[in-house]
C-alpha cells in the first residue's frame, strides 16, 4: 500500500502538469463547443455548434481533405523514409557517413521547410527555371500547379521533406540491431534484391514503421505550420478552419470552432485504438506463417 | 556500383542542394525566373539583416531562453515518472504509461486553443511562463521517452549498492542517475529543444505577439517577394541548433573523459 502511494508520488510531477493543462484544455474546448465559458453568450442550445457543423458540407470536405493529406505524407515519409535508410545501411561503413545529410530537415523548422517548397515547387521556382534552361516547357505559366492547385500538393511536398529523415533516423536505429549474416543466408539461398527486403528486413522493420505511421499521419492531421504557409482557404485542413474561426470570424463562431477541435481529437483517438489493433493483428498473424 | 553513385546523388541534391540554393539567395536578391544561377550579386540582402540585428538578436534570444526553460521544466516534469515507468511494476502502468505520450501524438491544437481560455482568466497567456508551459506539455513525451530507456538501460543495481553504502536519495540522484543518464538527458534534450525552438503555432498562440520569438520574427519574411532576407534569416536559424550540439557533445565528452568514464 505505502509503495503504491511512493509510485504515485513519484508520477504526480507528470499527472498534474497533465491533469491541469492537457487533460482541461480539451475538456474546456469540449465545454466552449456546447455553449459554456464563451465570451459572449450564443443561442442555439447545447449540440448546435455540431448540429451546424455535420450539415455543413465545406465540413466533409476539408475532413476529407485532411485525412487525404495526413495519410498521403505520412505513407510517402514512411516508404521514403525506410527505403533510404535501407539504401545507407547497405552503402560501405565509410560512405555511410553521407547520412549527415539527411538531418538538415530535422533541425529546420516546418515553416523553413514550406519556404523551400516554396523556393523549388513555385511556377517560377527553382525547378521551373530548370525545366525552362533545359528547354523542356516554353513559359513558366507551362509548368504544372504544384502549389495552390487544390489538391494539397504542396503541403504534403513540404511534409514529406520535413518528416522523411525523421523515418531514417528511426529506422537506422533499429537496422543498426539487424544481423547482416541474415541478409546473406537469404541471398544464398537464392532470394533476389527484393525478396531479401521485403521477406528478410521489411518483417523485422514493421514496429518501427507502424510506430512513424502513426505518429507522422496524425502530426500532419493536425498541425498548423506548413498549411498555413502552404494551404488554400478551400479545400482546407481543418487546424486552419479551425484558426479561421477562433481568430479572425467573429465571437459567434467560437463554439463551431471548438466543435471542430472536439471531433479532431475524437478521431486521433479512435485512430490511434484501431490502428494499433490492426497493427497488432497483423504482426499476430505474421508469426503464424 | 552505379546504384550507390545514384543514392550518394540523390541524398546530397535532395538533402543539401536546397541549402546552396538558399545561400546564393543570400547574396543575390534580385535573382530571377529562369536564371539557374543568380547573373548579379549584392549585399542588399545582408545589409537589410545587419540593420536590423538588434531585433534578430532579441528574438533569438527569447526562443533560446524559452526553449532552454522548456528543456528543464520537461526534465523536472519527467525524471521521477521515468524511473517509475522503468523499474515499478503496478497494474495501471500500461495504461498511464500510454496516456502520458498522448500530448505527442494528439494534435497540439486541440489542447492548446481550449487551454488559452484559461491563461487568459488567469493571467499567464501573452507571458514567457504560459509559452514555456505549454510548449512543455506538447514536448515532454520525448523526454520521457528517453529517460525511461535511459534508466531501463543501466538497471537497478547501481543504485542499491549506493544505498547500502549509505548514500541518500540526493546523492544517489546526482551522483549516480544522473551521470549514467547523461546520454539519455541529452538525447531527450535535444530533441525537445528542437520542438520548442522551431514551433511557430503555439507561441503565436499563447505569446499573443508580446512572447518574441525567433520563428514569429522569420514568418511574415517566407512570405514575402524578397526572398533574399528569409533565406539568409533561415540560414542563422539552423546556425543556433548546430553550435549548440556541437557545444554539448565537446561538454558530454569531455566530463567522461575526466571521470574517467570514456
Amino acid at each position: 500500500m505505502r509503495d503504491r502511494a511512493v509510485v504515485y508520488l513519484k508520477l504526480s510531477p507528470l499527472l498534474l502538469p497533465f491533469a491541469v493543462i492537457f487533460s482541461t484544455g480539451i475538456f474546456l474546448a469540449f465545454l466552449q463547443s456546447l455553449g459554456y465559458f464563451l465570451p459572449i453568450p450564443v443561442q442555439g442550445g447545447l449540440f448546435a455548434a455540431y448540429r451546424s457543423l455535420f450539415r455543413s458540407l465545406w465540413f466533409y470536405q476539408d475532413f476529407a481533405f485532411t485525412l487525404y493529406c495526413a495519410f498521403c505524407s505520412a505513407l510517402l515519409s514512411v516508404s521514403v523514409g525506410t527505403a533510404l535508410a535501407y539504401g545507407i545501411w547497405r552503402l560501405p561503413i565509410g560512405l555511410q557517413k553521407i547520412g549527415v545529410l539527411t538531418k538538415i530537415p530535422l533541425i529546420l523548422p516546418h515553416i523553413a521547410v514550406a519556404f523551400i517548397v516554396l523556393m523549388f515547387f513555385s511556377k517560377t521556382g527553382y525547378i521551373s527555371s530548370f525545366l525552362f534552361q533545359a528547354g523542356i516547357i516554353e513559359s513558366a505559366e507551362e509548368f504544372p500547379p504544384i502549389l495552390f492547385g487544390g489538391r494539397g500538393w504542396g503541403i504534403i511536398l513540404a511534409y514529406v521533406y520535413k518528416e522523411v529523415p525523421f523515418v531514417v533516423l528511426l529506422v537506422s536505429s533499429v537496422l543498426k540491431k539487424f544481423e547482416y549474416a541474415r541478409i546473406l543466408t537469404a541471398q544464398m539461398l537464392g532470394a533476389s534484391r527484393l525478396t531479401v527486403f521485403f521477406r528478410v528486413v521489411f518483417p523485422f522493420l514493421t514496429p518501427v514503421v507502424n510506430t512513424s505511421f502513426i505518429i507522422l499521419f496524425l502530426y500532419s492531421f493536425g498541425a498548423f505550420d506548413i498549411p498555413f504557409l502552404l494551404g488554400e482557404s478551400h479545400p482546407g485542413m481543418l487546424s486552419i478552419q479551425v484558426y479561421n474561426l477562433y481568430f479572425k470570424r467573429d465571437l459567434m463562431n467560437r463554439p463551431s470552432a471548438m466543435a471542430i477541435l472536439v471531433v479532431m481529437f475524437l478521431f486521433s483517438l479512435v485512430f490511434i485504438y484501431l490502428y494499433s489493433r490492426l497493427a497488432a493483428r497483423l504482426e499476430r498473424e505474421g508469426r503464424k506463417l | 556500383m552505379i546504384k550507390r553513385v545514384l543514392l550518394i546523388l540523390l541524398i546530397v541534391a535532395v538533402f543539401l542542394f536546397p541549402l546552396i540554393v538558399l545561400v546564393f539567395y543570400t547574396f543575390a536578391p534580385g535573382w530571377s525566373y529562369p536564371d539557374l544561377i543568380p547573373k548579379i550579386l549584392h549585399t542588399g540582402g545582408l545589409q537589410y539583416v545587419w540593420s536590423q540585428h538588434e531585433k534578430i538578436l532579441r528574438s533569438l534570444l527569447t526562443s533560446f531562453v524559452y526553449s532552454l526553460l522548456v528543456i528543464l521544466c520537461t526534465f523536472l516534469i519527467s525524471i521521477f515518472p521515468a524511473s517509475v515507468f522503468a523499474r515499478s511494476d503496478f497494474r495501471a502502468k500500461k495504461f498511464l504509461e500510454s496516456l502520458a505520450l498522448a500530448p505527442a501524438l494528439v494534435p497540439a491544437i486541440t489542447f492548446s486553443v481550449g487551454i488559452h481560455y484559461l491563461f487568459i482568466k488567469t493571467g499567464i497567456s501573452d507571458s514567457l511562463l504560459g509559452v514555456v508551459l505549454v510548449l512543455s506539455i506538447f514536448s515532454y513525451p520525448y523526454m520521457l521517452r528517453s529517460l525511461t530507456s535511459g534508466f531501463l538501460a543501466f538497471g537497478v543495481e547501481y543504485e542499491v549498492c549506493a544505498r547500502n553504502l549509505g548514500a541518500g536519495i540526493l546523492q544517489r540522484l546526482f551522483m549516480v542517475d544522473l551521470p549514467l543518464l547523461l546520454p539519455s538527458i541529452v538525447a531527450g534534450s535535444t530533441v525537445v529543444f528542437l520542438v520548442a525552438f522551431s514551433e511557430y503555432f503555439l507561441v503565436f498562440l499563447i505569446g499573443g505577439g508580446s512572447v518574441e520569438s525567433y520563428t514569429g520574427y522569420l514568418f511574415p519574411f517566407l512570405n514575402s517577394s524578397d526572398r533574399a532576407v528569409a533565406s539568409l534569416l533561415t540560414l542563422i536559424f539552423m546556425v543556433i541548433p548546430i553550435l549548440l550540439f556541437f557545444l554539448v557533445d565537446e561538454t558530454v565528452t569531455l566530463v567522461y573523459r575526466k571521470r574517467g568514464m570514456l
